[in-house]
């Protein structure tokens, strides 16, 4: 959770699953939204532009209706026949694995309510699309809402690592009113490594370290824990605390306040500083039908920390309490490739 | 504008004309194969597992199976399913060291750089050599449920949730085709998942079934209801992986 304006995507080990996300421009940060459970892929992705005007909320509203009136119009395939059969490829590639065989795409929408940026005390709601290929059986690994998009190059089952990496959208000033007079923060990559460990099936400890390039240049840390509890065959709950500290150089660009942008903005000079970013929760729900239609919903809750917390863009025009509730639902389909 | 367009969907059209005539297609490469051997070295064991929310013990356990001759089934299948269209001719082969043999390290680059394992026991384990091709069926390894359980081969799983548990018999292979002159791995594929509605499902050939099929209910070897399950599983799954893999006739 840098900064704000982020976006989720998954990457899925290539040999057995291309997840991809459909973003939207300028989206502001977004979660995961399904589990693509085994490295799978998905996407996620992210929000419209985060406007206050009313016409855009609108439009999302609209986009949301008319994607979920689509995706109920989809054929209820009950069988693992495959829905479409398409021709072998005309050559491979001798250092990717065959893409003939079934593979399983998934598509589907949701909705996450959200912060208008980090810090910020009001949210809307923005339409999140769903999809995500992966070959036909391989498992759909547990994700949390936060996990960036990462490959396991190191699996043991139970101990799992590899490269992670994590999008922050750009911070347009003149998106927010309480933004006006602060200038914009460009749009941030963040890369690095991350390691999970589950000590039994149902629970899973995991830790992210990511460098910023781009909108910041510092180092992001997310510590997460999540027991996930199946209720019955298809219901998974998990849950569980949240962590997440930040240097200064990735806490200042958002936070921090010079004495240029205090003169514009009439917000007192802050200099942020590192440390502990925010501590929090989240919970998430899903519901497996049957191999085709599957529905979710999450919700997170960080509490701001440290100069975060502190700054007066949080203190006095936005909320250290931050909170995301989002849901959707995903339809599967094998598709085979002769 | 319409000079370097044209320019760039020569090159394009080029280098995808040369990237056909680089790299064959697997028909390709599987259309001089005429006289082949097949190596099966799946059922010497039975595993069971628990899975989902389980106790802080999840260890394994294995019994053998080799009394069900699963492997000479799988070759007898195999096969009647191929020799439509190639020469099967019988092999002999250490099965222990094609059963053993560690497939896939955790460390997924380690993969890259040392190559497929079974390209150097096909050249030093099989008799007779100078066939086309070796089909060469083993266990699959793959993931289960949300958490790190890893299930392997022929197996047993349990799996718990919080108001109920499933029982699910496995039968994870996977069939390499590798060239009898090069020892290359010309194709490699795991079987998939069967027809099935479930909502939890293992990544490869799986079906529901009681508790009567658990080890707990005696010796895995002597349950014969556990032994047509698995039979029938791989009865059921064989010919479509081979056909997937363009070996046989579609089904």
């Amino acid at each position: 959770m840098t900064g704000n304006n982020q976006a989720n995507f998954v990457l899925l080990p290539v040999s057995e699953m291309l997840k991809t996300a459909l973003s939207t421009n300028d989206h502001s940060r977004s979660h995961a939204l399904d589990n693509p459970i085994e490295v799978a892929v998905c996407v996620r992705s992210a929000g419209y532009p985060l406007r206050r005007a009313k016409r855009p909320r609108q439009n999302h509203h609209d986009l949301l209706c008319i994607a979920l009136m689509a995706l109920t119009l989809v054929p209820a395939v009950a069988t693992a026949e495959p829905l479409v059969t398409l021709p072998a490829p005309a050559f491979e590639l001798p250092v990717l694995p065959p893409v003939s065989g079934t593979w399983t795409v998934m598509v589907g929408v949701g909705g996450e309510y959200k912060p208008d940026f980090e810090g910020a005390n009001r949210s809307m709601l923005s339409p999140v699309p769903i999809f995500a290929i992966r070959r036909a059986g391989s498992a759909e690994q547990f994700r949390g809402p936060r996990d960036g998009a990462s490959i396991a190059l190191i699996d043991f089952g139970d101990l799992r690592a590899g490269p992670v990496g994590k999008f922050v959208a750009s911070r347009k000033a003149n998106n927010y009113t309480e933004l006006n007079g602060l200038g914009d923060v460009s749009a941030a990559v963040e890369l690095g490594g991350f390691l999970e460990y589950f000590p039994v099936d149902w629970f899973r400890t995991r830790v992210e370290t990511r460098q910023g390039f781009g909108g910041h240049h510092g180092v992001v840390a997310d510590f997460s824990a999540d027991a996930i509890v199946p209720i019955i065959q298809g219901v998974t709950f998990s849950a569980g605390p949240r962590f997440t500290w930040e240097s200064t150089k990735a806490t200042a660009p958002y936070f921090g306040i010079d004495a240029a942008q205090a003169m514009a903005t009439g917000l007192p000079v802050f200099n942020a500083r590192g440390g502990a970013h925010s501590v929090g929760a989240g919970a998430q729900l899903s519901y497996r039908f049957n191999p085709q239609w599957e529905v979710h919903s999450y919700v997170e809750y960080e509490r701001l920390l440290g100069d975060a917390a502190a700054s007066p863009l949080v203190t006095l025009r936005g909320s250290p309490n931050q909170t995301t509730v989002g849901m959707g639902a995903s339809y599967s389909f094998d598709v085979k490739i002769r | 504008m319409r000079g370097p367009g044209v320019s760039f969907v020569m090159v394009i059209l080029a280098v995808s004309i040369g990237a056909c005539a680089m790299f064959e297609t697997r028909e390709t490469k599987l259309q001089p194969i005429k006289r082949i051997g097949i190596i099966s070295a799946v059922g010497d064991e039975i595993t069971f597992a628990r899975a989902g929310l389980t106790g802080l013990d999840t260890s394994r356990q294995s019994f053998p199976i080799g009394s069900w001759g699963l492997d000479d089934l799988i070759v007898q299948q195999a096969t009647a399913a191929l020799s439509g269209r190639f020469q099967v001719q019988p092999v002999s082969y250490k099965r222990a060291a094609f059963a053993m043999i560690e497939k896939d390290s955790p460390v997924a680059p380690v993969n890259f750089i040392r190559g497929d394992p079974f390209k150097k026991l096909v050249e030093t384990e099989v008799s007779p050599q100078g066939l086309d091709a070796y089909i060469v069926i083993t266990k699959a390894k793959a993931n289960f449920g949300g958490g790190g359980r890893k299930v392997e081969g022929i197996g047993f799983v349990s799996y718990g949730t919080l108001l109920a548990s499933s029982n699910h018999v496995h039968a994870l292979y996977e069939i390499r085709v590798i060239d009898g002159k090069t020892f290359d791995v010309i194709e490699k594929m795991a079987a998939a998942p069967l027809d099935s509605a479930e909502p939890v499902r293992l990544p490869g050939p799986s079906r529901l079934v009681d508790e009567s099929f658990s080890p707990r209910s005696g010796d895995p070897a002597r349950n014969e209801s556990l032994h047509r399950a698995i039979t029938d599983l791989i009865a059921r799954s064989l010919p479509t992986t081979l056909s997937d893999m363009h070996l046989a006739e579609t089904r």
